[in-house]
């Protein structure tokens, strides 16, 4: 599960579901504090399910993602 | 007439205590996938070098005759060593005995453990597991009464955090005291999945209605980013690495200065891509750990805390040599803001570089502190004026490269008020009391909204004002000092610690560290 580590709002999904992403792919990006802030893969997986959509305002510890790295 | 005897019945006695909690025990520690005591000090320390204090305190039964039936040691085990050659003190619960539980150890042990490294100006490296305090709720049975609860010999604990490098390893589980011994150090590390740390375990908040496994509780995930811990490993010996490196950087006390070590790194070394390191899109961020790893000797940043207060990235590294304390803004949090987590890693930080007399080196690209609801439910302003308190209460030497945004009064705490510090800027550097984004349509809302056309006049606003704020028009009515080339910051840091080195002075800082 990929979690929101900042509060703003979603301008970006740059992912699909069952879309397989590598390591250090920038998935989504959060406008925070008037910067673009992409959310990036911390390693390869598969995006599972998205949680959010493009114009939400996201708090810090919101659901983004789900994310399985064993497939 | 000899003493052999009494020396053998010594050697009876040392032989029982190395059984630990006794077979069964012991190999349900390596089941768990966890090491003994005595295992965690062989691999932890150099071959043969572990001086063991009070090895045969324990529990003895006797005989009739007042012969000895049995003995069981302690379950604190403590001692001095050597690490990479260099002496410490080592102390460690057996968890193999009552869990590590203080109503099996001696609590004796525990003080000298602590007066020993204290009064021999040696790094404390804590090995905890356990609760390590006052007993068991089953205690009051086996004494026969209520224990008025103290720490008894806190104030050595408080002292040291003052004078020598305390080092915290959590692993396994870990709770009451022995959560506080974990975190009252400079530097804690614990294991993932295998360690756990909280206040009191899951059965107890059970019973204030919340069912949660240890590791919901007090996973690596939960206490790296609530910053009740600094590092989370894969395992117990990169816990001990992590112990080691983290001892390299600094001195055995307050006493002494830390060295400077040869280096293969060329001191004027540039670094071509810096010049494009730094986005000209204000809203682009950018990976500052790469330009760390860069600026500073090859293969020495040793990052501290990376999961807590994320805005600022703290480690320890060395440059031409010599060990410096580096903070570093980081834009893919907040922008780089300081929330209310972040200043709290930057009093923990600064502290710990004044306390062991570490220069400091501060990457700056802060747009101020957080703003809006979330940041004042935190208390930002607060931990932001104990974190600028804890900055400009320093006195050890200070260099800070401005490299993009400062701004407000988190961006004016890259310096100490008037005190003299080293400073210069990189040509992105952009500064002022507010940003112009947003601020331009509220300074200037009569001028835009009289005019025919509003959003041609807010572009031209922007674009006189963007001409102004350029950082050479600051360094030329001095403002700031001096605008340098980024390929060129290696060297200004290297002539800094050179310049710094000297100017370190040893001994006790006038307000001590608080964990």
């Amino acid at each position: 599960m990929i979690y929101s580590e900042v509060s703003g709002t979603l301008i970006k999904i740059l992912v699909s579901k069952n879309q397989i992403i590598e390591e250090d792919t920038d998935l989504l990006v959060i406008e925070c504090m008037k910067m673009h802030i992409p959310i990036t893969a911390k390693k390869r997986g598969k995006i599972i399910d998205i949680f959010i959509k493009e114009g939400d305002v996201i708090s810090e510890g919101d659901k983004l993602l789900e994310v399985v790295y064993d497939f | 007439m000899s003493w052999k005897q009494e020396l053998e019945e010594k050697l009876i006695r040392e032989k029982l205590s190395e059984n630990l909690g006794g077979k069964e025990r012991v190999k349900k520690q390596h089941d768990a996938g966890r090491y003994t005591i005595r295992e965690r000090i062989n691999i932890l320390t150099d071959e043969s070098s572990f001086h063991e204090i009070g090895k045969i305190s324990g529990s003895a039964t006797y005989d009739e005759n007042n012969d000895l039936v049995n003995f069981t040691g302690s379950n604190f085990i403590f001692g001095n060593a050597k690490i990479d050659g260099r002496n410490i003190v080592v102390g460690g619960d057996d968890f193999t005995l009552r869990g590590g539980s203080a109503d099996a150890s001696i609590r004796e042990k525990h003080l000298k453990c602590e007066q020993m490294a204290l009064s021999l100006q040696l790094p404390l490296i804590r090995i905890v597991e356990g609760s390590g305090g006052g007993g068991s709720v089953k205690t009051i049975e086996t004494t026969g009464r209520a224990n008025v609860p103290e720490v008894e010999g806190w104030n050595l604990v408080v002292e040291s955090m003052g004078t020598i490098p305390r080092v915290a390893l959590g692993l396994g589980s870990v709770a009451g005291l022995g959560a506080a011994h974990l975190a009252c150090s400079h530097y804690s590390v614990i294991v993932k999945e295998k360690s756990a740390v909280f206040v009191a375990g899951p059965p107890v908040v059970e019973q204030i209605g919340q069912k949660l496994t240890k590791n919901e509780l007090g996973g690596y995930e939960i206490q790296l980013k609530s910053g009740a811990v600094d590092a989370a490993v894969d395992s117990e010996e990169e816990a001990f690495n992590s112990a080691k490196k983290f001892l390299s950087y600094l001195p055995n006390s307050v006493y002494q200065l830390t060295e400077q070590l040869s280096t293969e790194d060329n001191p004027n070394r540039t670094s071509e891509w810096l010049i494009d390191a730094i986005p000209r899109d204000i809203k682009s961020v950018y990976k500052i750990r790469p330009i760390i790893e860069e600026l500073v000797d090859k293969n020495t940043f040793f990052e501290i805390g990376k999961e807590y207060g994320k805005s600022i990235v703290t480690g320890f590294c060395r440059i031409n040599g010599w060990s410096i304390a580096l903070m570093a803004s980081d834009p893919y949090s907040y922008g780089g803001c300081w929330t209310s987590d972040t200043c709290k890693k930057v009093q923990k930080f600064v502290d710990l570089a004044e306390t062991f007399h570490l220069p400091v080196i501060y990457l700056v690209d802060c747009p101020g502190f957080q703003v809006g609801l979330d940041a004042e439910k935190k208390g930002t302003i607060k931990e932001g004026v104990r974190a600028m308190s804890a900055i400009w209460q320093t006195t050890t030497p200070w260099l800070s490269i401005i490299m993009r945004n400062c701004f407000g009064v988190a961006g004016a705490a890259h310096k100490r008020g008037s005190s003299y510090i080293s400073r210069c800027a990189w040509p992105s550097a952009r500064w002022g009391s507010l940003p112009l984004e947003g601020g331009i349509e509220a300074a200037y809302r009569s001028d835009i909204e009289n005019s025919n056309d509003p959003k041609a006049e807010l572009e031209k606003i922007t674009t006189r004002l963007n001409k102004l704020r350029s950082p050479l028009r600051s360094a030329e009515t001095f403002l700031i000092e001096e605008i340098i080339d980024p390929r060129n910051t290696r060297k200004i840091m290297c002539e800094f610690a050179d310049l710094a080195a000297p100017l370190r002075k040893i001994g006790i800082t006038s307000r001590t560290m608080r964990p």
